[in-house]
């Protein structure tokens, strides 16, 4: 199996340098998404030799949540706002792109420096491609102009967070995980609402316009 | 015995939830703020019976220990009883006027009683719960029901302050979330299953035997993480915000207690690491520096601050900060940093309640138009230069005996750095908060008339006043215990007393 949760944590990864480079909002919330739904096969694989009924509906669920919900409020979000499709970062691609090698490299190294426990089970980059998800969500947060990218970068956050969760801890309690998945629905939710209060008062969701509340 | 506790326990949990739905389904708003009193008494009344059960029993625990309350968490339950019940009825001193002017439509007193009761639940969970993850639902469940309730008045800065808070919030709550997972890992070598050691007291048996290395980068991101919710510097931009923008109420419950739910997370984790091998000291020299960066930064902002809020925000930032500087000393430090904690909640929520009842009398919470207070209202005008004082550790009130415990622990353990740049940070906000202070109370200006303000009002300033003033000169002894005992959680064996810093180690 270790080979397989390799090939899953190297799609991670390439996932993570593509999503600062594209242009367009929806495909934003796609590439998240489809981080969603990897992860959920993730939560498969990695138990794939004890699958019980509790992990697999787990998996399904958060694969729904993630990689079938989130799309569909924050598409609704956008199109509530009337927002123009493009991302318009403060940080351009091309430096976004080298932006995201530097985390790369960053990744590898914490994870060499921190090697598991229990040695890893053979999965070398299980632990970089964790950390390299989260730095790629907190570059997007604070590098993209958007509420809603700001969303997708958060969402690309938590994805590291739970891939981390996966691989290095196994299986905590399934009302942790269930009140966890909550929160980030919630949270979710939390913003979308947030978005179209902001797009009432201010005619835009450019969150770097939210500057009025200072010193 | 046993069913009797695990009713006490589901009683905390969900009583606030549910007066809040239940006054949110009524038709008057002010029979909805009564009954959310009401609520809120009852509940108060079951944390008082909880708080005697830990006190003849240590701890008590429920929902095969998922639950459970030793003295620190009994100690913070009280602390937020106290203030919430007087925050609530301040909501309906504060409602009320807004009523009488017109504002305040039944919409926004049904969204006001939910979140309310919500959040309250939210809070008791983060402080009942021994499992780590749910602590962390709780957290971050506090931060999504309030989010909604700093823009109960919709405009333009409260949607923004709204947003700010819930992105950097999650995003910093996030963190906490990882470093709950890493300290997880770090059980990973040890016969701890990965679900028991998310379960605190079974983390805390076992800590002798964690990977040290997993220990550490797990602290450092559940005090980042935490510590953003808690509003220590330099992860607290969202809080003057948050704060300036929140109705009054909420404000008082934002300082008064959640920024002291999120510090209380910090704190459970404290003993674990002491207890690591390899680890000893790491925690709380992390604290400490936290402590101390945001004393001073608070300090630089509340020389420049010229809205009243604003101000009571950076003083919030400022006394976090005095809180984690005091767990960072441990042992009397512990004792100085629990006890300030109840010093600074009832103050700040004194301070709050008297800033948004003056901001609605002048209207603005510019305090270049706020002059003037004392004729204005006298007994808000008194509320807001008394609790002033009392932040900025004038000496009869209950902050300066707690700073001063706090700087003898920072003597006694040989830390001259931390005591010097304590005083340094105290002294410039002394000199700032009193200049702001002057003015607003009695500065000329244009003078409005004031209402006459009611016996609920004169409660509501008088009561925390008191306690303030009488735990400055005397302290109970049942009190000294209860903060001994909770001080003894956090700091382990090295924990003093008050009597134990008068008169050597107990």
């Amino acid at each position: 199996m270790a080979a397989w949760i390799e090939i899953l944590m190297i799609l991670l990864i390439l996932l993570d340098m593509v999503l600062p480079g594209l242009s367009r909002l929806s495909a934003c919330v796609r590439a998240a998404a489809l981080q969603g739904v990897l992860l959920g096969v993730l939560t498969l694989l990695a138990n794939f030799d004890a699958l019980t009924p509790r992990v697999a509906v787990l998996a399904g669920l958060s694969m729904a949540v993630k990689g079938f919900l989130f799309p569909v409020l924050l598409e609704r979000a956008m199109k509530g706002a009337g927002v123009r499709k493009e991302v318009e970062p403060f940080v351009g691609y091309v430096t976004s792109i080298a932006a995201c090698v530097a985390m790369l490299a960053v990744s590898l190294l914490l994870g060499q420096r921190l090697p598991l426990p229990d040695g890893g089970q053979g999965m070398p980059l299980a632990v970089p491609a964790a950390i390299m998800t989260m730095l790629t969500g907190l570059f997007i947060v604070v590098s993209r102009r958007k509420a809603v990218s700001q969303v997708v970068g958060y969402l690309t956050f938590e994805n590291g967070i739970y891939a981390f969760g996966v691989v290095a801890v196994g299986e905590v309690n399934a009302l942790v995980e269930l009140g966890v998945l909550l929160d980030i629905f919630v949270a979710v939710f939390v913003m979308g609402i947030a978005i179209y209060q902001i797009n009432r008062e201010f005619d835009h969701i450019d969150a770097d316009h939210l500057s009025m509340l200072r010193g | 015995m046993k069913m009797e506790i695990e009713v006490l326990f589901w009683t905390l949990l969900l009583l606030p939830a549910a007066g809040g739905a239940v006054s949110a389904s009524l038709g008057n708003r002010r029979l909805m703020l009564g009954v959310l009193i009401a609520s809120v008494a009852a509940w108060s009344a079951a944390v008082a019976a909880a708080c005697a059960r830990v006190g003849e029993l240590g701890s008590v625990e429920a929902a095969s220990s998922w639950l459970r309350l030793d003295a620190l968490s009994a100690w913070h339950l009280a602390v937020m009883a106290l203030i919430c019940l007087l925050s609530t009825c301040y909501a309906r001193v504060y409602f009320g006027e807004e009523m009488d002017r017109g504002g305040f439509p039944a919409r926004q007193a049904r969204q006001f009683c939910l979140l309310w009761g919500g959040t309250l639940s939210a809070m008791t969970l983060v402080l009942v719960s021994n499992n780590l993850g749910i602590m962390w639902v709780g957290v971050e469940s506090t931060t999504l029901l309030t989010a909604f309730l700093i823009c109960l008045h919709l405009s333009k800065p409260s949607i923004e302050a709204t947003w700010k808070y819930i992105l950097i919030c999650s995003v910093g709550v996030g963190f906490a979330f990882m470093g709950t997972l890493l300290m997880a890992v770090s059980a990973k070598g040890t016969a701890l299953s990965p679900e028991e050691a998310l379960l605190w007291t079974r983390l805390w048996e076992g800590a002798a035997k964690l990977d040290p290395v997993w220990a550490k980068a797990g602290f450092i991101f559940l005090a980042v993480g935490y510590g953003t919710k808690a509003g220590l510097a330099p992860m607290h931009n969202w809080l003057p915000d948050a704060h300036s923008q929140a109705p009054a109420p909420v404000s008082a419950i934002f300082s008064g207690f959640m920024l002291n739910a999120a510090l209380y997370c910090v704190m459970r984790h404290v003993p674990v690491l002491e207890a690591v091998p390899g680890c000893e000291g790491f925690a709380t020299g992390l604290l400490r520096g936290f402590g101390i960066l945001s004393i001073l930064v608070a300090a630089v902002f509340i020389v420049f601050q010229h809205d009243l809020k604003r101000l009571l925000a950076y003083h919030s930032v400022e006394h976090m900060g005095i809180i984690a500087l005091g767990l960072g000393l441990g042992g009397l430090g512990t004792f100085a940093a629990l006890f300030h904690t109840v010093n600074h909640s009832v103050c700040k929520t004194l301070s709050f309640f008297a800033a948004g009842r003056l901001g609605q009398m002048y209207g603005t919470h510019d305090m270049a138009g706020m002059r003037g207070a004392m004729k204005v209202s006298p007994l808000w005008g008194a509320g807001i230069f008394g609790s002033i004082l009392a932040l900025i550790g004038v000496a009869p009130f209950a902050l300066f005996m707690s700073e001063f415990l706090l700087l003898k622990a920072a003597i006694d353990s040989g830390s001259a750095v931390s005591a010097v740049l304590f005083l340094a940070g105290g002294a410039v906000v002394f000199m700032a908060a009193l200049g702001h202070a002057i003015p607003l109370a009695w500065g000329g200006g244009e003078q409005r008339a004031g209402r006459r303000a009611g016996v609920l009002e004169a409660v509501l300033v008088v009561l925390p006043m008191a306690i303030l003033l009488g735990l400055g000169i005397w302290m109970p002894d049942m009190l000294e215990a209860a903060i001994s005992q909770a001080a003894g959680v956090v700091g382990g064996v090295r924990a003093f007393g008050l009597a134990g810093a008068q008169g050597g180690a107990r």
